[in-house]
Formats: structure tokens, C-alpha cells, sequence
């Protein structure tokens, strides 16, 4: 029932945003709107592998990155950007696959996991790069080096790519992915595989012994991240357009942000953590003399040191107490 | 023969610049059991500080081996006092708020200085062999990275801190019994190893350049290096950036930079495969 | 007939030390064994090899005359093996009801599972703590859940490493009981060194001694042994045991 009524819930949401906020906002605060919506569905990535799966991934940039760049490629080589999304998904979902055998099979510990994810970024920022000059490229898409795509085009109807979607339908397939994602999500939690993964979370060793392979589902896991940034990734660059910067170091640590804020082991709250967060830096942005990254450290830094459990699950936990109520929300997906 | 001296000249520096780059990251790793993801950061401050203090007329010498790692040493027991110590035995949790250390340390620096590449050029010139020259620099590094390693050892082994510090890593309970306060030797310790990435941040400032975000470039490879060796700190970390580092030389050599760094990400996977407790869980376990 | 699992020279070495040396053992189907040992006897590696948790360095462990040496934990749970370790390793984050489903892995109707899971809870007596998270639970609590968890799936052979660690007599007494009456249906192998528990439960005990197998008998000729007496209990314990016997 709660789980209907959650569902019930978002959806309201994220259909009354469809209608009213392209009403109200300017165009580029609609494009900043759908941007920030790409992030929330990057955050809804990591709250799934990190939060319920245990899995500490330093580098869910790669897969955003490599989402963005795989979109860009295969929409100028097609020249149709109906069948570039699937590729945008399938690309990080095989290199999360092939990352997360290395990573599982190989019963790779936590800060071994870290420094394997962070390097691999690392490697694909370095790369991407260092591919400016013509001699890079993939078919007709030149990689452009540190500049990226400029040309990323935006999405199409199926079957027209001369009439590219305006902004209000791009956000609103945005937001349409974001409640697919979170739907997607909360099927996935309540279904048999999703209840594994958050006991292997809790116990890998019992889980085994019970036989589950722990490898298998966290390889799962991971690969349904990996995917879902990917799709983060192309919404990111239909408002934007891919450059290098999605694979850096500031991306990957604002995605943990995020999710830390938000709450580990929830799924709303990294969403709105996102949001939120996004709007925070956004105006902060806009102050002379701060710089952004100044920010999202000093909150990092914080979060970690004064309210581990997250942000908000604190808060709703002290409202929750201000109003009696006795019981703590402390499972609230 | 001039070309194997000039690969093998590369090799040696490009493995002493890892080894520099990871020492003061894996003294806090091997020591403290933390990772500090600030670290490439530090290095970037002892940049700074090596490269204002020389603007200020400071001999550059004096600026790179004495104010760089005393300014980076001071901000390590800073950073200690009031981050690392509230999370002593939370390593995930260290390692997210060392992150956000290092994210608020590029935008204050950044505001500061602004986002522009500074520089200075490499003292010493340039020496000849046969056909080939190189930088005189990029040998004083290999030298460096020598006098580093053995110096630390040295510390270790024959200083009463030394025999503390290890004491401490081995047992913090039994040290404490014994009236050895462990929050001081961490301190110490945490101090220490951000000194040696201030002084590597000033000695790699001539090849790399000066900016906020130059630490992106070091904590990876320093991250993976440190891992790669294992627990015993010194012969872990020289063992990994001797393979890591001619690894990776060779393949920027053989094709281009990053296709260097892919063969030493690679390298260090499948070892970490084989050797699930790094080289050093393996081989010269006795080893400091 | 084939033993339902046998090891055959099954050693186990950390660089010097042989911590399990050329150990032949055969547990038949339906059998209740006690693996008894001084501190350092190999019981607990022994437990480890027989578990998936490490791998031998030699020698081979066989289920009903296949050799599974080398299997990963999870591969030897399938067979039918339910393992029960010595601190109780539970998932905390759910609840009781949860964990014991979790456990009847080959069951997806979820109604049939959940039916199964509280009969198990009530067979064990703890059927009003369904719904507690298992984080809450007292020890000898938590020690029921865990059993409740190992015997959901009706498991073919059952390892308990050391069930009554850390239980007052009374306590001791009770999970005896649950022991035979699990034993009516199970195989056991209980790995233990509590020894009025071993008498009230064991008909064949198994002896090890510096990794290697000193004795195999029925329960009354090993304590009675003169060697067993030695090496296990010591002089200290002398009197114990004759009270015991």
C-alpha cells in the first residue's frame, strides 16, 4: 500500500512539473531545470549501488560521461538520435559489466573498489582530453579534445531528424525518465533481487552461506547503475553538450554529495539532495568570489562529520520528534 | 646505446616522480590505515608555497625543501586535529570527508590565486651523455626520491619517534598502556606524511605547473601505487612505483600518456587480482 | 555406501604452520558428529575448509562422492548444507520474518515462503519476534534466529560451529534439546568444546589433536580415553572430566 501511494506520489509530482513549470520559467531556466533533473537521475544511479548495494563507487561520473559521449557519437553518426539512446545506455551498462567482473569476481575490497573507480575516471577525463585533432574520431564525430562536442544534437521525434524537440518536451522527457527511473527502482527493491542485495549490504558473509552468490547480484546491481547514468548522461548532453569535464573529478564528488546529503539507503532523498544542491551551487555560482567547489566541500566535509546518516533523513527524524511522533523514518525508500 | 640510455634515464624519473608523489600518502596509509583524498591537494599547496615563497626572493632552493614541506606539515596537523581524528577507524568515512577536503581546498585556492597556470622553470640545466641529453633536474629527482625513501626508513628505524610510530601502528592499545598517547603519535604522524606531499608537490612544481587543480593529475596514480604496495609502507610503495612507473613510461613511450596510464591501471588490477593484500601481503612482509 | 560428506587427506597449511594435517573424516547421512579439540586443535580451520571459506592446500572434500573442493560458500550452501557460525551473523538491517524468508532462496512464491519462514519461527519458539529488527535482539536471541535461518531451507547436513558459546547452562541445556530433535531430521555436525554439552548430545565424536584426527569412537570410550583426557583437558581438568564420565 505504501508502496503504491509512494509511487501515486511521484507521480504527481513529476506530472504537475510537466505542466507547470514550462509556464512559468524563462527558457534557460527551463534548460537549467532539465540539467538539474539529469543530475537527479544520476543520484537516483548511486543511491541504488552505493546506498542499497553497499558498492562504493568513486567514478559514477565514467558512466555519465561515457553516456553523454556515446549519445553525441551515435546521434551525428546516425543522423537520427532515436536509436543513440539506447546505445547511450548499453555503453556504460557493458563497461559497468566489465569493470564489475574485474571488481566482484576478484573479491576486491571497499578501498580497492575506490581506487580502481577513481583511476578509471581518471583515465577517461585524460582521455577524452587528449583527443583533440582530427585523426579522433568515430565515423562522422570528431571527439573535439578538451572542447567536447559542441554539435551534440537534440533529441528528435523517431523518424525526423529535421525537426529537433524544443526545450519544453526535452524537459519533459526528462522528467518522465526521472519517475521511470525511480519506478524502476522501487520495483527493483521490492522484488526478491533488490531484498538480496540490500542483505548482502548487511551481511555478505551470512548472505553466501544462506547461497547467494554475492558477486552475481552485485555485479547486477551495478550494471543497472551503470546504465542509469548512462541515460543521465544523454538527457545531460540534450541540454548542454558533452565535454570532458562530465568525466572529472568534481562531478564524481558531487554525485557522492549528493547522495550523502540526501541519506544512504534512501531513494528520494539523493534526488532532492541533488536538486536542491544543483539550485545552492547554481546561485552560489552567481556570487562574486565564492567559488563553487569551496562549497560542496565545506557541505562533503560537514555532512560526513556532524549528520553521517545523511541530511535529511536527520532532519525528517527531528521533525518527525518535533511533532511526537515517535517513530524514527529510518527506512524510507 | 644512446636510446637505451634515454629510456632508461626516463623510466628512472618517471618512477622516482611516483615514489615522490606517493610516499606521504602511504606513510598516513601504512601508519594510520587512512586514505587522505586530499592529498593531491597537498601536493598542489606545497606547490604554492614553494613557488610564492620564491617570488618573495626566498632562495628557491630554501623554498622548495624547507618552507614547502613546513607549511604543507602545519596545514597536515590542522587538518588532523579537526577532521582525521573524529573518524579514526571509519575509512570510508575518512576517505569521503578527506574528498570534500580536497574539493574546498581547489575552490580556496582558486579564489586565492586564481585559475591560472604558474610556473617556474627547472633549476640546474641540462647534462649530456654520448648523443643524449637531459635535464639535470630530472636527475636531482631520482636523487631525491632516493634520499626520501632512505630517509624515512632511517626515521623509522633508529629514531625513538620511529620506534613509537611503529610501535603504535602495531598495537595502539598496548603503546597506550605503555604510556604512549597514540593521539599524539597519529598527529605526528599525519603531519609528517603531509610535509613529505608538500615537499613533493614543490618538487614536481618545474615539470608539472601550478595550479588549483593540478592534484587530479597525482591522486589516482598515488592512490592505486599506495594499494598496490601493501601494507609495509616503504618497500610497498618503492616495490609499486618501480613496476607501476616503468609501466606506465614505457607505454607513454611506446604510444602516448594516457595510453600509459590505461597499461599501468591495467597492471595494477590484475595484481590486485593475484596479491589481494598488495605486493608487500605477499613478498618482504618483514619489510617497513 | 557413500559417506554424505568425507574429506580424504585434507590438509590445510598457513606458510609453516599445518593447521589441518592428512584429515580423513565420513559423516553419514542422518548422523549427529562432535568435532572435539583443544584451542588450536584445527577445528576451526577445519570448520573453514568444510564451509568454502578458504581452500586446502591438499586433499579433497567430498559430497555423497563428488568432489566439491574448492567450491565457493554459496556453491557448498546449495547442496543442501546449512552452516551456522560461532558469533551470530545475521542481517540487521531486517527484520526477523525477512531474514528467515531470505533464507528459503529456492522458494519464489512469496506466500508459500513467508508460511515457511513462520513455521520455522514457531518450531524454534520464536514466533512473536517476527517482525523485530534483528538488530535489537539479545544474544541468545539472535542465536535462535540464526539457527531459525540455517534450518529454514531443510538442509540435507547442518555445521554448527560452537552453538553454545557465550550460553548460561540453562541455555546450554535447551539448545541440546533443539540439537537432537534436529538431528531427527538433519545431519549434524556440531564442532564444540563444551564437554557436558558433547555428552548430552554426541553418540560419535570425532577427536583432533595438532590438525590431525587422535581418535574417532562413540561418545562413553572417548572420554573415558586415557590420551583424550591428556591432551585435551590437561591436568587441570582431570577432575572435571571424571565427574563427567
Amino acid at each position: 500500500m505504501k508502496f503504491l501511494i509512494e509511487i501515486a506520489g511521484a507521480s504527481v509530482v513529476v506530472i504537475a512539473a510537466i505542466l507547470v513549470l514550462p509556464r512559468f520559467l524563462e527558457l534557460f531556466a527551463l534548460i537549467n531545470a532539465t540539467v538539474y533533473i539529469s543530475m537527479a537521475v544520476l543520484a537516483l544511479s548511486l543511491a541504488l549501488v552505493w546506498g542499497f548495494g553497499g558498492i562504493l563507487c568513486f567514478g559514477q561520473a565514467a558512466f555519465f560521461g561515457l553516456g553523454g559521449y556515446s549519445y553525441a557519437v551515435a546521434a551525428i553518426n546516425f543522423g537520427d538520435t532515436t536509436y543513440a539512446i539506447p546505445v547511450a545506455i548499453a555503453v556504460p551498462a557493458l563497461m559497468a559489466a566489465a569493470l564489475g567482473y574485474v571488481m566482484f569476481y576478484g573479491r576486491i575490497s571497499d578501498v580497492y573498489m575506490g581506487a580502481i573507480t577513481l583511476t578509471l575516471t581518471l583515465i577517461l577525463f585524460n582521455f577524452v582530453n587528449s583527443t583533440a585533432g582530427d585523426q579522433w574520431r568515430i565515423g562522422a564525430a570528431p571527439l573535439g579534445g578538451f572542447n567536447g562536442i559542441p554539435s551534440t544534437p537534440p533529441l528528435n521525434l523517431p523518424g525526423d531528424p529535421g525537426n529537433p524537440l524544443p526545450p519544453e518536451s526535452i524537459f519533459a522527457i526528462a522528467a518522465i525518465s526521472l519517475l521511470l527511473c525511480y519506478i524502476l527502482a522501487k520495483f527493483i527493491l521490492r522484488a526478491r533481487f533488490g531484498r538480496v542485495i540490500v542483505a548482502i549490504r548487511e551481511n555478505e558473509r551470512r548472505a553466501e552461506l544462506l547461497g547467494y552468490d554475492a558477486r552475481a547480484y552485485k555485479l547486477g546491481i551495478f550494471v543497472i547503475g551503470g546504465a542509469m547514468a548512462g541515460l543521465s548522461g544523454m538527457l545531460f548532453a540534450n541540454c548542454v553538450f558533452v565535454s570532458p569535464t562530465m568525466f572529472s573529478l568534481f562531478y564524481s564528488g558531487q554525485i557522492i554529495i549528493w547522495v550523502m546529503v540526501g541519506g544512504l539507503g534512501t531513494l528520494v532523498g539523493p534526488v532532492i539532495g541533488a536538486i536542491l544542491l544543483n539550485f545552492f551551487t547554481t546561485w552560489a555560482g552567481t556570487l562574486p568570489d565564492i567559488n563553487p567547489s569551496l562549497i560542496l566541500g565545506a557541505i562533503l566535509m560537514l555532512a560526513v562529520l556532524v549528520v553521517p546518516r545523511g541530511v535529511l533523513p536527520s532532519l525528517t527524524t527531528l521533525l518527525g520528534r518535533l511533532r511526537g511522533a515517535g517513530d524514527a523514518p529510518g527506512d524510507a525508500a | 646505446m644512446d636510446l637505451v640510455f634515454a629510456i632508461g634515464f626516463q623510466v628512472m624519473s618517471g618512477v622516482a616522480t611516483l615514489l615522490i608523489t606517493s610516499l606521504g600518502l602511504a606513510i598516513i596509509f601504512g601508519m594510520m590505515r587512512v586514505i587522505n583524498l586530499a592529498h593531491g591537494e597537498f601536493l598542489m599547496l606545497g606547490a604554492y608555497a614553494a613557488i610564492l615563497s620564491a617570488r618573495e626572493g626566498l632562495n628557491i632552493w630554501i623554498s622548495m625543501l624547507v618552507v614547502a614541506p613546513l607549511v604543507v606539515g602545519g596545514i597536515g596537523f590542522v587538518v588532523e586535529r579537526f577532521i582525521i581524528r573524529r573518524l579514526y577507524g571509519r575509512m570510508i568515512d575518512t576517505m569521503l570527508a578527506t574528498w570534500g577536503l580536497s574539493l574546498a581546498l581547489i575552490g580556496a585556492v582558486t579564489m586565492v590565486f586564481g585559475n591560472t597556470v604558474a610556473g617556474f622553470s627547472a633549476p640546474l640545466g641540462s647534462f649530456a651523455i654520448g648523443g643524449f641529453t637531459a635535464s639535470a633536474y630530472a636527475l636531482f629527482l631520482i636523487f631525491a626520491a632516493v634520499v626520501l625513501l632512505g630517509g624515512t626508513w632511517a626515521i623509522l628505524r633508529f629514531t625513538a619517534f620511529g620506534l613509537l610510530a611503529r610501535g603504535t601502528m602495531q598495537n595502539a592499545e598496548m603503546a597506550s598502556a605503555l604510556g604512549v598517547s597514540p593521539d599524539r603519535v597519529y598527529a605526528a604522524t599525519f603531519a609528517a606524511g603531509s610535509a613529505v606531499s608538500g615537499l613533493a608537490g614543490a618538487l614536481i612544481a618545474p615539470f608539472s605547473g601550478v595550479v588549483p587543480t593540478m592534484g587530479a593529475a597525482f591522486i589516482a596514480k598515488s592512490f592505486i601505487t599506495v594499494i598496490t604496495g601493501g601494507a609495509a609502507m616503504l618497500a610497498g610503495t618503492f616495490s609499486a612505483s618501480s613496476l607501476l612507473g616503468t609501466v606506465s613510461t614505457l607505454g607513454t613511450f611506446a604510444t602516448t600518456p594516457v595510453f600509459g596510464e590505461v597499461m599501468m591501471l591495467a597492471v595494477a588490477i590484475v595484481l590486485l587480482r593475484l596479491l589481494p593484500q598488495g605486493i608487500t601481503g605477499r613478498f618482504f612482509r618483514r619489510a617497513l | 555406501m557413500t559417506a554424505l560428506l568425507a574429506t580424504e587427506h585434507l590438509t590445510m597449511r598457513f606458510g609453516g604452520v599445518v593447521a589441518v594435517d592428512d584429515v580423513d573424516l565420513n559423516v553419514a547421512d542422518g548422523e549427529l558428529r562432535c568435532l572435539i579439540g583443544p584451542n588450536g586443535a584445527g577445528k576451526s580451520t577445519l570448520f573453514k575448509c568444510l564451509t568454502g571459506q578458504i581452500k586446502p592446500s591438499a586433499g579433497r572434500i567430498l559430497w555423497r562422492g563428488r568432489d566439491i573442493t574448492g567450491l565457493e560458500s554459496f556453491e557448498i550452501a546449495r547442496l543442501g548444507v546449512g552452516i551456522k557460525t560461532q558469533v551470530p551473523s545475521l542481517f540487521d538491517g531486517l527484520t526477523v520474518l525477512e531474514s528467515v524468508r531470505l533464507a528459503l532462496r529456492r522458494e519464489a512464491r512469496e506466500r508459500v515462503a513467508r508460511a515457511r519462514a513462520m513455521a520455522t519461527l514457531e518450531q524454534l519458539g520464536i514466533a512473536d519476534l517476527a517482525q523485530h529488527a534483528t538488530a535489537l535482539l539479545a544474544h541468545g536471541q539472535r542465536q535462535l534466529v540464526e539457527l531459525a535461518m540455517v534450518v529454514a531451507p531443510a538442509p540435507d547436513l547442518i555445521i554448527l560451529d560452537e552453538p553454545t558459546a557465550g550460553m548460561s547452562a540453562e541455555e546450554t541445556a535447551r539448545a541440546a534439546h533443539v540439537i537432537r530433535a534436529l538431528n531427527a531430521s538433519h545431519a549434524i555436525i556440531v564442532v564444540e568444546h563444551d564437554m557436558p554439552f558433547i555428552r548430552a548430545i554426541a553418540k560419535k565424536v570425532t577427536v583432533l589433536h595438532q590438525g590431525r584426527v587422535l581418535m574417532e569412537d562413540d561418545v562413553a570410550s572417548v572420554l573415558a580415553d586415557r590420551r583424550v583426557q591428556d591432551v585435551y583437558l590437561g591436568k587441570a581438568a582431570d577432575a572435571s572430566l571424571k565427574v563427567i564420565a
